[in-house]
């Protein structure tokens, strides 16, 4: 692949990088904003949702419906998140519309209007959020399993919690832009047809002269990891289940990502084959890998039926445990080939390039390139891989089930 | 015979070089190739002309039963060895169903598409074997009952069936359970024998390839299968503006689905369609979004245009609070109202202009994107449409266009279907 990784600091300490990928006719960046779910203060889970509804309600002057058509005017395709440490702002355009997103995203970040009634419905929006949760168990069960998986509050539940949200006042969520939109800790990533010095310069004007502020050191406590279940009157029990696994820095890295993809990668790997292809128990089911800076872990899903709910999970259960026994070369040859052809068609979407730069910063404090992480997927080896699985077995797991019964774990 | 079209492209938004070609074999099968030697992946795909409209009530769901099928593999190939074949590849791949296409897809680094192709081929002419038609049974049962368990998609395959009726349309994908559990494999071999035909099914590919081996491969493997008559019965219908709701205890929210007749994917008037749709229901910046979610009265609002064989309809899902479910219904149907008096302005018009072709732009960077564009114009309209063409289909929409949809289908007069809680 022949792209470009640049790296530079403005002189508050923000990051930009930048990706020139030739042969494109897009822009995409991303926004990492340190005001993620973990760094709030007790009893505002759930802030960091409102707030990034609510800077796009009015920002630099403009109100909510001039900043909308200023961004529809140029046809941006943009999505905002919150995750355990940021909020994410990113956007897609036709690259010769970078600028100008770029100027609405630095008054919607720096100058956000943060108007008293723009806030009531960014905060009814957020408890709508938490309400629509519980009809939608899949995702569910995947913030429930992070949120009693991880350290608290490393894992805590992004969409918010309903008694927090309707404490929340206008106030306290003002405090929490003050003191968390820290330039100084953010970091933008750009990838597609970009001109990397002509953006760096725009971004100094508009970003460099905010000053820094001091980050916040979170305090994580662990937890133990026991079976948790929420009755519910549908037509599948939804079983989640995460076991530890290393984060990005680890050398064993690679190794952590092939034994998932043993386990979990192709329609041929363990658990499809297992758990759907012999035993017909579920449509759905897989477990992939998730990691936060601190920490990482394995997290898999299955929906099935009440009555197979059992044996999916002692089959799944199996099949982590298995992998340590042994792996076979053509197992790991498909695990490579995946991981590697995964790779290179996520980076032809110049918005998927921009948010595993961003990623690959806030994790290692620089960018890989796709020859970096080729080459190491290349270097692991079945003992390798078997080596890691060892030293690190599979022997603890956090459960969640949500659905009509029980299961015993 | 090989048609070769070439065009640069330089339309002032995006600048691609796609070279197009089209092959049609003897027994009617198509292929359809455009190269874009730019491309880091290439993206194949094989579009068969069938859904649950082609179905009888009888073997409602048999489209997309024979859709996982197709992975059990061949005489020649087991279940197990087409998903190893496939992850040899490195490749990413699936199949959907719907009303009236079943389309099976993968996308490889180029050098490996050949294999994909020939993989392709090969289990298009599956063995459909009783031991795994009665295993993939029970997978289809708990698809069946995973989306009992999404309202979202409940409220829609509810208000489909409601809006068409006994017209074809109206049934359903997945088909019910007790149909799934009566369905014998040798009705899907009749049903198979049928809707397989070459002359059914379009071969498409995007990306870095050669397209010449591509149908020396194609040609090698399907070029003996045998023309059958796959007809589809087309009958326009505008739905039957029924209203009707249905309550679940375990549910918080109101999910309301609004359905419309519109034109077809053939009309001329499609993409003023689509325009509409976004006008009225994009997730920024439209109608649904000022008067709906910034003053937080429904959480999601949104519509869209779906074109389909002979037929159309706009769909509008709108999820609120169980308070706010009935505030929610009565604003969205002044929106519907008022499009005859508030007048669509030549900025709404603009904005949604600009985001459907920065949309095109970024979808077509990716062969996968361009893929499903090859791939349905082909099925649809028997013709290549290259980006170019789209981009002044959709620069070309005038007001005017608007207004004669909104004229001819009142978007007030809806069939209506909500779940919410008892």
């Amino acid at each position: 692949m022949s792209e470009k990784i640049n790296t530079y600091k403005l002189k508050n300490g923000m990051t930009v990088i930048g990706i020139q990928i030739p042969a494109v006719q897009s822009a995409a960046f991303e926004f990492l904003i340190p005001t993620g779910a973990a760094v709030m203060p007790d009893g505002c889970c759930g802030a960091p949702a409102v707030i990034e509804d609510w800077i796009f309600r009015g920002a630099g002057g403009k109100t909510s419906r001039e900043l909308n058509d200023l961004m529809d005017g140029i046809g941006l395709h943009r999505g905002s998140s919150v995750d355990s440490k940021h909020i994410t702002l990113a956007a897609a355009m036709q690259a010769e519309k970078l600028s100008k997103a770029i100027d609405i995203h630095a008054d919607v970040i720096l100058r956000p209007a943060l108007e008293q009634q723009q806030f009531e419905y960014s905060k009814q929006l957020a408890l709508q959020g938490v309400l629509s949760l519980d009809d939608d168990p899949r995702h569910k069960i995947m913030l429930l399993l992070r949120d009693h998986f991880y350290p608290d509050p490393l894992g805590r539940n992004t969409v918010g919690k309903k008694e927090d949200l309707e404490n929340l006042n206008a106030e306290k969520c003002k405090q929490i832009v003050f003191d968390n939109f820290d330039m100084g800790d953010s970091v933008i990533a750009a990838a597609g047809k970009i001109d990397f010095e002509e953006l760096c310069d725009q971004l100094e004007k508009l970003f460099g002269n905010e000053k820094p502020k001091i980050p916040k050191a979170v305090i994580h406590k662990r937890k133990d990891h026991v079976y948790h279940h929420y009755p519910y009157e549908g037509a599948q029990v939804h079983i989640g289940l995460m076991t530890n696994s290393v984060t990005a820095i680890d050398e064993n890295y690679y190794n952590a990502r092939i034994a998932v993809a043993v386990l979990s990668g192709g329609m041929s790997s363990r658990l499809f084959t297992e758990v759907r292809e012999k035993r017909g128990l579920c449509y759905a089911v897989g477990a992939s890998y998730h990691t936060l800076k601190e920490m990482a872990g394995i997290g898999c899903y299955a929906g099935t039926t009440p009555d197979k709910a059992q044996q999916t999970y002692d089959v799944i259960l199996t099949e982590f445990k298995k992998l340590a026994d042994g792996i076979t070369k053509e197992e790991l040859e498909r695990a490579k080939i995946g991981l590697q052809s995964a790779l290179i068609m996520q980076s032809e979407s110049t918005i998927s390039r921009a948010g595993a730069a961003a990623d690959d910063y806030y994790r290692l404090g620089r960018v890989k390139s796709l020859d970096e992480i080729k080459q190491k997927i290349e270097e692991t080896s079945v003992e390798s891989v078997l080596s890691f699985l060892k030293n690190n077995p599979y022997e603890k797991f956090c459960s969640v089930t949500i659905g009509p019964t029980e299961i015993k774990v | 015979m090989f048609i070769n079209m070439f065009f640069p492209l330089n339309a002032g938004l995006v600048n691609f070089s796609m070279i197009f070609k089209h092959k049609n074999l003897s027994n009617g099968l198509n292929i359809v190739g455009e190269l874009n030697p730019d491309a880091q992946s290439t993206a194949v795909g094989f579009f068969v002309r069938t859904g649950s409209r082609d179905e009888t009530d009888e073997i409602n769901g048999v489209s997309h039963y024979l859709e996982h099928m197709l992975f059990k593999g061949t005489d020649k190939i087991s279940a197990f060895d087409v998903n190893l074949r496939f992850d040899e590849l490195g490749a990413q791949y699936n199949a959907q169903t719907s009303e009236e296409n079943t389309i099976f897809y993968s996308a490889t680094l180029p050098e490996q598409s050949y294999k994909a192709v020939e993989l392709w081929c090969q289990m298009m002419r599956p063995a459909l074997r009783d031991d795994d038609f009665n295993m993939e049974k029970n997978v289809i049962l708990e698809e069946i009952a995973m989306y009992k368990d999404l309202p979202q998609f409940d409220v829609l395959e509810n208000c489909r069936a409601l809006h068409f009726g006994n017209h074809p349309c109206g049934k359903s994908v997945l088909g019910s359970a007790d149909c799934i559990k009566a369905l014998t494999s040798k009705q899907m071999r009749n049903y198979f024998e049928s809707r397989y035909s070459p002359n059914n099914i379009v071969a498409a590919i995007a990306g870095n390839f050669d397209f010449e081996k591509t149908c020396g491969i194609i040609e090698q493997f399907c070029g003996s299968w045998q023309q059958k008559q796959a007809d589809r019965k087309i009958e326009y219908f505008a739905g039957t503006a029924k209203k009707d709701s249905a309550q679940k205890k375990n549910l918080n929210c109101q999910h309301i689905c609004l359905m419309s007749p519109s034109v077809s994917y053939q009309d001329r008037r499609s993409h003023a369609a689509t325009l509409l749709a976004k006008i009225i229901g994009d997730d920024s910046g439209s109608r649904f979004f000022w008067e709906l979610i910034d003053s937080a009265i429904a959480e999601s609002a949104s519509m869209h245009f779906e074109a389909m064989d002979g037929i159309g309809a706009f769909y509008s899902y709108i999820r609120a609070s169980s308070q706010n479910g009935a505030k929610a219904l009565q604003v969205t149907e002044n929106i519907f109202k008022s499009l005859k008096t508030d007048k669509i302005k030549p900025e709404e018009l603009q904005k949604a202009k600009n985001k459907v072709l920065s949309g095109i732009t970024i979808k077509n960077e990716i062969p996968m994107g361009r893929l499903i564009e090859l791939g349905v114009n082909w099925v649809y309209l028997g013709k290549y449409r290259p980006i170019e063409e789209e981009i002044s289909l959709v620069n070309n929409v005038v007001l005017d266009d608007l207004y004669s949809l909104i004229d001819e289908f009142s978007l007030e007069n809806f069939t209506k279907f909500s779940i919410g809680p008892e």
